[in-house]
């Protein structure tokens, strides 16, 4: 093969090689955006079990548990609501800890080494 | 002087709503100004939103601690046979929960807003953000355990005091 043709092939690769890059960061973006609703979902799903369970659990837990003793009722109602913050604080610290390179960062990454090329 | 007067129920009502008004007034003013840090945090670091959205769930608790006294306290009021006793306890339960709510969402209005925009810089502050939020947290829960004390003095049911 003769000089030219490799630095023709050569040339080649190097586009199709950005323009998979191009794709790849695409694709990055759209997981982004919707890694972002997803929070949003997990945000407003704890919102509504902070409102609902401490109420249903205080309901339940006078006329089942404690026969009518309000105080104690009261007492499991916020035990609940705290073990829903406990587990709201735990998630958010795992959720953290499983992505050691964030999609954002990857998508820097991406551009970084475009810009170098 | 009688001992069931028919405007006492007007201070259990009064307690009820002072539980959940107060409490939500704290819970409101917490959400804000954190939520205020947190927009800023987003515009850089959008990874870290989920670890920041603490302080907001934290002053939701302090609503949480709010709605549940004034449930508790709205389920022993009836028109007949409510004492006056009973009337002032509820009210001072209901102020007890509603005023030291107001006072705990302040604070984790303050720290997360702060410690939300120092998060930015030193991923290190977290934990001490969720130490601070927690000791402001407790003063809600002090005023909490408070209207349940003074409440379960009037929660065997105290009517028979007003035919005696």
């Amino acid at each position: 093969m003769s000089t030219s043709e490799q630095v023709i092939i050569g040339k080649l690769n190097t586009d199709a090689a950005s323009t998979y890059v191009n794709i790849l960061a695409g694709n990055l973006r759209t997981l982004v955006t919707l890694s972002r609703q997803w929070n949003a979902l997990q945000a407003g799903r704890f919102s509504l079990s902070l409102g609902i369970v401490p109420l249903t659990l205080y309901y339940g837990s006078l006329h089942y548990l404690w026969n009518g003793n309000s105080t104690f009722a009261a007492i499991t109602a916020i035990v609940a609501a705290n073990i829903v913050l406990i587990a709201y604080i735990i998630l958010s610290i795992l959720e953290d800890k499983q992505s050691p390179q964030s999609p954002s960062r990857i998508y820097a990454k991406a551009l970084e080494s475009k810009k170098a090329r | 002087m009688s001992v069931c007067p028919p405007y006492a129920p007007f201070f259990g009502f009064a307690g009820v709503a002072s539980a959940m008004v107060l409490s939500t007034i704290g819970a409101a003013f917490g959400t804000a100004k954190a939520g205020i840090g947190i927009a800023g945090l987003g515009t850089f670091k959008p990874e870290l939103i989920m670890k920041s959205l603490i302080p907001v769930v934290m002053s939701g608790i302090i609503a949480v601690y709010g709605l549940v006294v004034s449930v508790l306290i709205s389920g022993a009021l009836t028109p007949e046979g409510y004492p006056l006793f009973a009337g002032f306890i509820h009210l001072g339960a209901g102020l007890a929960c509603g005023l030291t709510g107001l006072t705990a969402g302040y604070a984790i209005g303050i720290v997360g807003d702060a410690c939300v925009r120092a998060y930015v810089q030193e991923s290190k502050v977290f934990v001490s953000m969720v130490l601070i939020l927690i000791f402001a947290e407790v003063l809600g829960l002090y005023g909490l355990i408070v209207a349940l004390i003074m409440n379960s003095k009037v929660a065997g049911g105290v009517a028979d005091v007003c035919y005696s």
